[in-house]
């Protein structure tokens, strides 16, 4: 039984847990990084955001070949090598996992390997492959993150009913696939096998894909993907799963009909469920909602005064890069400074084709809060860039305090949007209005002249469209 | 005309309408009191400032109003007159409300110093600024939503948090607002308790008056480090005296008690410890010592706890601190007491002897710095020779006194406990001493 004593021990090496580990180093602080995995760098990097991009491009690739025929490109039918493919990505998740642990030695992070237990309030225990090792720390942060839920229902022990996680391995290409859930998770994997040949039903209970973006966002991406999935099903609920030879016979309820159907295989995308349980917590102070989700305030302070949590496990929206951000307020709270999850920006992409970024206010959100808001939109059709590439399926609003013409809210859908979201983001986080967008000179001819575009279609002056005057 | 609330006096701005004694359609003579209102610890009765008929009232009884709310309307020469202050005493520098104006002059709760003002945002949109300077306004403390922001779009930069410390800086050295409102006081928000949870209960609203007596014993009691120091006094002889000359006392239309004597030796007893008879001055960090002698009477009434002061105890004789006392006490239960009756008092006696009970530990009435409770005398065996105090064994005989229980509770920040023993000391000496010479001189 060995012992360690540091000031923060930091439990899972996500994006959140890492980045806290390698923040709190940064600022002075004795840190052990504890991971039940052998790599660093959690679902995000292994299982989820990292993966499922790389699969996507090879995809998008897939697609624009085939979409290239009337450019006056042909190509053949493109030959599969799923283990190359596999062996491809898993050399990108390599690559990023020893850089993260390349990170963390030079920043003096010792790196633990196994799982963590809390004993009690000030002590971890990890059971790693040499023996028991307490650390008894000053703080502790919690980033175990959150695992895809499969509701017992599904879970068959059949490996066709796949979460998220075997999806993401392409064991085969399925025939038919059915995928439980239209969140972004199911589109982004759907999209995925979609092109890679299988015949993709989404069925999602809700009635819309998509719940969270504004429907206007949505709708290029279900117009794409009624072409490329075999079909979009809302209002459907899958009632009854069964293994049937090589086969899952699923019973879903649809518009009032019952249906039974066989699928090749089943891809449960439903949602997470947080790591909170088997971690001791019980052992300690922190308290837990009836989700399992850890309650923090602000601060990212749990009831426990000596235990911190951050990302997934802390709920809220289960994003990477909310993470990451509060990974660096909790290690901020812990050396003493004032500061505090509060007005921060968290943005949002989904990497369907066409992609869907917002940030901010959106529209349903405005006419919750009772915010009076003017919407600016600037549709793709109208930029020459958009054209030159024949994706003119994408649209650019602005949301807007028509007072102070403040900035309060961007979506955009279009191919390439999670990457021009970043200017909403600090637009808004500037308190930027209509008018500073308007004026920064964008360079001509990219999609970014969609934003300010869309901010002179405030005005009643974009050049590239005609907006009557708005009456103000 | 309108006739609108007057000025009521030093820190008072409002109150509730205790009595109207018009009703609309009456005839008023100037000058005769038109309503009664409760302020604070007095009820002041409004007159009228002209003579007129009443046309419309528009308050009630039981109606809190505003200095400078308009009261009642009465057919006159049809101008609008406010009524001459009810007391002239200037709080409002610079606020004199010009002639002919139709605006109450409503106590300005703004601060009055030019200083911008935050933006009127939609609920749930944060102030516009950059991270960089929202981080920067955690760290010292600055709520955004009070901060004007100057560039566009009510943009705040670096140069309005300057602006704005400035300003704050303005406040902090202004006197602190009538009534204080205007800054944050560092007490938790208290929360409702349902005790209905354990049992039924009946709620009563807090009077004007109680509203008071629970803010100014909370903060005396958190603001002022308190100490008691217990004794007793052997008052068998001051008794003898009182029962010897009470009479003549009444025949002069005086009325002597156990009061008027402690009130009239505590005039030597705080000249000899001026620390009792002082305040501290904290922005100043100085200890005010009194020339004169003012003390509050604390006076029992059915509403609650009123202190009226005797002024120039020190100048004053027996026979009329003895009258005073008597007259003071029954304006106070009837409640005509005025405000300005209950201010400057440079120590505080409190006698519960008529009650019954013993020792207790008042609260300092501050700024004053001690305040001396009496309880009700009780027959003791007690050994009065202090210095054969040793030989009590050996046989000294006890005898039956009055002794009275005395409590002093001092604010130790200036008076040390030593200071108090002393004080304690010649208090009961001068109690056990008191001459009949005394008395005498004090008939005059």
């Amino acid at each position: 039984m060995k012992k360690t004593q540091t000031e923060i021990v930091v439990l899972g090496a996500g994006p959140g847990g890492y980045a806290a580990a390698f923040y709190a180093a940064d600022r002075g602080k004795k840190v052990v990084l504890v991971e039940q995995e052998e790599r660093l760098g959690g679902v995000c990097l292994h299982k989820g955001c990292i993966p499922s991009k790389a699969l996507l491009h090879a995809a998008g690739l897939i697609a624009e070949a085939e979409d290239s025929g009337f450019r006056g490109i042909h190509f053949g039918k493109p030959r599969i090598d799923l283990d190359q493919m596999r062996a491809w990505k898993e050399s990108i998740l390599e690559k990023l996992s020893k850089g993260v642990t390349g990170l963390a030695q030079r920043r003096g992070v010792e790196v633990m390997t196994g799982r963590g237990y809390f004993e009690d309030s000030s002590t971890l225990r990890v059971e790693t492959s040499g023996g028991q090792q307490f650390v008894s720390f000053e703080k502790a942060i919690v980033a175990a993150g959150s695992k895809a839920s499969l509701p017992r229902a599904f879970d068959l022990g059949n490996p066709r009913i796949m979460t998220s996680n075997e999806a993401l391995e392409v064991e085969d290409i399925p025939e038919n696939l059915l995928i439980i859930g239209g969140g972004y998770i199911g589109l982004e994997l759907g999209t995925v096998y979609a092109i890679l040949g299988s015949r993709v039903i989404v069925a999602e209970a809700l009635d819309s894909v998509l719940a969270g973006a504004d429907p206007d966002l949505v709708r290029p991406v279900v117009r794409r993907a009624e072409n490329l999935f075999g079909e979009i099903r809302v209002g459907a609920k899958v009632m009854k799963m069964a293994t049937a030879g090589k086969q899952i016979r699923v019973e879903m309820e649809l518009g009032g009909e019952r249906r039974e159907e066989s699928y090749d295989r089943v891809l449960v995308a439903v949602g997470r469920t947080p790591n909170s349980e088997n971690l001791g917590l019980e052992n300690t102070g922190v308290t837990l909602d009836d989700k399992g989700f850890i309650l923090v305030n602000d601060r990212q302070e749990t009831a426990d005064p000596k235990i911190y949590a951050i990302g997934d496990i802390a709920g809220g929206v289960l994003l990477a890069h909310k993470a990451s951000k509060e990974a660096r307020i909790a290690v901020e709270v812990i050396v003493g400074e004032e500061s505090a999850f509060e007005d921060i920006i968290i943005p949002a992409v989904v990497f369907t084709d066409p992609e869907i970024a917002w940030c901010g206010l959106t529209e349903a959100e405005a006419r919750e809060k009772g915010v009076a808001v003017q919407v600016a939109k600037f549709p793709w059709s109208a930029s020459g860039r958009a054209l030159s590439f024949d994706r003119t399926d994408g649209l650019t609003k602005l949301i807007i305090e028509p007072e102070s013409e403040r900035v309060l809210g961007v979506g955009i859908v279009g191919a390439g949007a999670g990457e021009l979201i970043s200017e909403g983001v600090l637009a808004i986080e500037m308190g930027a209005t209509a008018r500073d967008l308007a004026e920064s000179v964008h360079p001509h001819p990219t999609l970014s002249e969609t934003i300010a575009e869309c901010a002179e279609a405030f005005y009643g002056t974009a050049t590239h469209t005609y907006t009557r005057k708005a009456e103000r | 005309m309108d006739v609108k609330l007057p000025r009521l006096g030093e820190g008072a701005d409002s109150g509730t309408v205790a009595a109207l004694f018009v009703k609309e359609g009456d005839q008023v003579k100037k000058d005769q009191p038109i309503l009664e209102l409760e302020s604070e610890k007095a009820v002041a009765t409004i007159p009228s400032p002209e003579a007129g008929t009443v046309t419309r009232i528009h308050v009630k009884e039981g109606d809190e109003v505003r200095v400078g709310q308009l009261i009642l309307s009465l057919s006159g020469d049809g101008a609008t007159h406010e009524p001459p202050p009810a007391k002239l005493m200037d709080l409002s520098v610079g606020e004199e409300e010009p002639a002919g104006s139709v605006e109450p002059p409503l106590p300005t709760k703004e601060p009055r110093i030019a200083g911008p003002e935050g933006a009127v945002l939609p609920p749930g949109i944060p102030p516009a600024a950059s991270p960089s300077i929202r981080k920067l306004a955690r760290e010292i403390g600055i709520d955004l939503s009070r901060v004007k922001g100057s560039e566009r779009g009510g943009r705040i930069v670096m140069a309005d948090i300057r602006r704005h410390i400035q300003y704050l800086q303005q406040l902090a050295l202004r006197p602190e607002p009538a009534g204080g409102e205007a800054l944050p006081r560092a007490r938790p928000e208290p929360v409702s308790i349902d005790f209905s949870r354990w049992g039924s209960v009946r709620r009563e609203k807090l009077t004007t008056l109680r509203r008071t007596i629970s803010t100014k014993m909370g903060q005396a009691w958190s603001a002022v480090p308190h100490v008691t120091q217990f004794d007793e006094a052997d008052i068998t002889g001051l008794l003898a005296l009182k029962k010897r000359y009470g009479a003549r006392f009444s025949k002069k239309g005086g009325h002597l008690t156990l009061t008027t004597f402690v009130l009239g030796l505590l005039v030597g007893v705080l000249k000899r410890h001026p620390i009792f008879n002082a305040s501290l001055d904290e922005p100043t960090g100085e200890i005010v010592y009194k020339e004169y002698i003012h003390i509050g009477i604390a006076v029992d009434t059915e509403q609650g706890l009123i202190v009226p002061v005797v002024r120039d105890v020190d100048r004053k004789s027996l026979l009329e601190l003895s009258i005073e006392l008597g007259r003071i006490a029954e304006r106070t239960r009837e409640r005509k007491i005025s405000l300005e009756e209950m201010q400057g008092a440079s120590f505080t006696l409190s006698n519960q002897g008529g009650i019954g009970s013993g020792h207790f530990t008042p609260i300092v009435n501050s700024p004053e710095v001690a305040i001396l409770g009496i309880g009700r005398g009780a027959v003791k065996y007690v050994v009065r020779d202090r210095r054969v105090l040793k030989n009590v064994v050996r046989g000294s005989r006890a005898e039956k006194r009055m002794m009275l229980p005395v409590s002093l509770s001092y604010d130790h920040r200036i008076i040390d406990g030593a200071d108090a023993a002393r004080f304690m000391v010649d208090l009961v000496d001068s109690l056990e001493g008191y001459r009949e010479a005394d008395v005498k001189a004090g008939l005059r």
